[in-house]
């Protein structure tokens, strides 16, 4: 009963929300409850009878958590999880309050939560977790956060929470480090690629500092092979064969995250063909490299979110793509920290736009690719980049930033502009 | 005669894409029609015989002991550098470990290699956003910010005025310092792209000092008109004009 006066405002706050914004959803309705209930959030996180189960990290976490969510439903878990848009605090309690009964009662089993590496540390104040996965350290917004140390530490504060055990990216010498220094009692779970792997990459897997050595097959989850769409982990020394959402080494690892949290959550449970079933069924993950159709015409919507994951993605276009739409929007504040990476294998673009589009444009102008238009007006750029002619080869892609993204989705009409 | 610039210790001074410039410079040298080159240097051993230009970015404070270890293994060239007149462009922590010192918040100090004048001290927060720097050298100069050190002791030979933002700090209204061809700022990221007059005036030295013309590229003017936009976009932002 205690919460549910703070429940009932919330959800008419909700319907308000609805009203004056259909179909959209919202993150009013959480801040009004985290303002009358400051603990309704805590008090709710540390309730799950099979306890909460935090993904954090500079990238990946939107995808790793999916496919830990797929990976326990499978194993017939009932799992209350975050939208990845919902990933800060009044987010996180809008998306409870989706579920809850009218006493603020949320079910399900365990809750497996996607948390922003900048607001996860407030978030899990006085929240205790069971398992606590951290993907990697990358530097993301430059101006958001100043330098991988302060990543780091936000994701050590994160890891602080973890009760039972912590699952980290032994590649990755930040979270190597952060696993050393773990209370006593929790215990350290490792995923990670091969050696053939990595040097498959030739600019790296993106982390501000690789470590220095490869697991060794045996105890942990190892991403063996990737080949396209498919990969092959080593679960302690055992090959189980995987579909991946996308091609790329990075859903591997993404994959080898999830199933090595899964294992540690479930353990005696855990079932590797079932695992590897709910990995192989996962749908192509939202906005990266998503093909679908517009006006008439084929289009491929790549997102990129940090240095890493734009060169990744733009080694990804194939070479020869005719028409091709770059969008940087108000959401990179300041785009120097993408200048490391080279776009020259594009060659041409058609259009570059958003608000950073000049600064986009000096950029890929210095990397050697010849641009025909620069148009700031995002739905200008959009409306002349559809009205072109069909592309002779490749199809016609469009690169944004996830600013950029909503109001892409949104000038067209597509689902998931929210 | 191929110009070179060394882009030193990439590795662990490129935290902004600062290391970026040396690339900036080498594209336009070719747009002018020269033969130029990059040269990334982790150690003195990599150094090439020949340096027409020095690039060094910005590190994290956890690098800063580690690159200035490699940097004292180069203390003899780059007094000679400096002497010579060899353009050097230093930024953030880079430039710091070139001045005199640095002064954390710990109170710990690290000695300089002194080739600037002047010391980082620590400030109460850090300060991150858009910076625009009127130089007399270089005009109108458009970047970003981001420190948790002010900078003392280059009153007598800054970069420029500030107009927006905060630059070195402690009231001084002013940014960066200079020595001769020794450029040190907190103007981060592709200041040289952003900013090209700021590249020509560092080609043109080059190129004299190579007994060699630099004149502006064809499709450096193309370019330069996105850094135009980009510029404007800024400047407008800053409620700062152009002139």
């Amino acid at each position: 009963m205690r919460y549910a006066p703070a429940i009932l405002v919330g959800r008419l706050t909700r319907f308000a929300a609805r009203l004056r914004k259909p179909g959209g959803g919202s993150a009013v309705p959480g801040l009004v409850v985290n303002r009358i209930a400051p603990k309704y959030l805590k008090r709710t996180l540390s309730g799950f009878p099979q306890g909460l189960v935090v993904v954090s990290g500079s990238s990946g976490k939107s995808t790793t958590t999916k496919m830990l969510v797929a990976i326990l439903r499978a194993h017939g878990v009932d799992v209350f999880t975050n939208p990845s848009t919902a990933n800060i605090s009044q987010g996180l309690t809008s998306a409870l309050l989706e579920q809850a009964d009218w006493q603020g009662r949320v079910p399900g089993d365990v809750a497996v939560l996607e948390m922003d590496e900048g607001h996860g540390a407030l978030v899990m104040q006085g929240v205790d977790a069971r398992v606590v996965c951290l993907t990697n350290v990358m530097v993301d917004q430059i101006d958001r956060f100043h330098d991988s140390e302060m990543v780091a530490s936000m994701l050590a504060r994160i890891a602080a929470r973890a009760g039972e055990s912590i699952v980290v990216n032994a590649d990755d010498a930040y979270l190597e480090r952060l696993a050393a220094r773990v209370q006593p009692g929790v215990a350290v779970h490792r995923f990670g690629v091969t050696d053939a792997v990595l040097a498959a990459s030739p600019r790296g897997l993106g982390y501000t500092e690789t470590s220095d050595v490869r697991l060794s097959s045996g105890t942990d989850v190892l991403v063996e092979t990737v080949d396209g769409a498919s990969a092959v982990l080593d679960d302690a020394g055992a090959s189980v064969s995987i579909g991946l959402p996308a091609r790329g080494v990075h859903y591997a690892v993404d994959a080898a995250a999830a199933y090595a949290t899964a294992k540690a959550v479930l353990g005696d449970r855990f079932s590797s063909s079932t695992a590897a079933d709910a990995l192989s069924a996962i749908p192509a993950v939202f906005g990266r490299g998503e093909r679908t159709t517009v006006r008439g015409h084929d289009v491929e919507f790549v997102l990129v979110q940090n240095p890493a994951s734009y060169q990744l993605n733009v080694d990804s276009i194939a070479p020869g793509t005719e028409q091709i739409m770059f969008a940087i929007g108000s959401d990179v504040r300041d785009p120097s920290y993408f200048w490391p990476t080279d776009a020259g294998s594009l060659g041409r673009v058609s259009i570059v736009s958003g608000s950073k589009s000049a600064e986009a444009a000096l950029m890929l102008a210095y990397d050697g690719v010849e641009i025909d238009r620069v148009e700031p007006d995002l739905g200008t750029a959009v409306d002349a980049f559809l009205a072109m002619p069909a592309p002779a080869s490749g199809v016609k892609t469009i690169v944004f930033t996830a600013d950029a993204m909503r109001r892409t989705r949104a000038h067209l009409g597509l689902a998931g502009a929210e | 005669m191929t110009l070179t610039i060394v882009s030193l210790l990439p590795r662990l001074q490129n935290t902004n894409g600062d290391a970026e410039n040396a690339r900036v410079l080498a594209t336009r040298a070719r747009w002018a029609g020269l033969d130029a080159t990059v040269v990334e240097a982790e150690t003195a051993a990599q150094l090439p015989p020949r340096v027409d230009a020095i690039v060094l970015g910005s590190g994290s404070d956890s690098s800063l002991d580690e690159s200035r270890e490699l940097l004292l293994t180069m203390h003899d060239e780059f007094r000679r550098w400096g002497t010579e007149g060899v353009p050097i462009l230093s930024i953030g922590t880079g430039w710091e470990l070139l001045s005199w010192g640095i002064e954390l918040a710990s109170g710990r100090s690290i000695e300089g290699l002194g080739i600037l004048p002047g010391r980082s001290v620590p400030r109460a927060n850090r300060v991150t956003g858009d910076v625009v720097v009127k130089s007399p050298r270089f005009g109108m100069l458009v970047g970003f910010e981001n420190h948790a050190r002010d900078y003392v002791g280059a009153e007598a030979s800054p970069l420029g005025r500030i107009r927006a933002g905060h630059g070195n700090g402690r009231d001084s209204g002013q940014e960066g310092a200079v020595m001769g061809d020794v450029h040190g700022t907190h103007l981060h990221g592709p200041v040289l792209a952003k900013n090209p007059v700021f590249a020509d005036r560092l080609l043109e030295t080059m190129a004299a000092r190579a007994g060699l013309e630099y004149v502006v590229g064809e499709r450096a003017q193309t370019v330069d008109a996105y850094a135009s936009a980009a510029r404007a976009a800024q400047l407008a932002a800053a409620g700062v004009s152009e002139s």
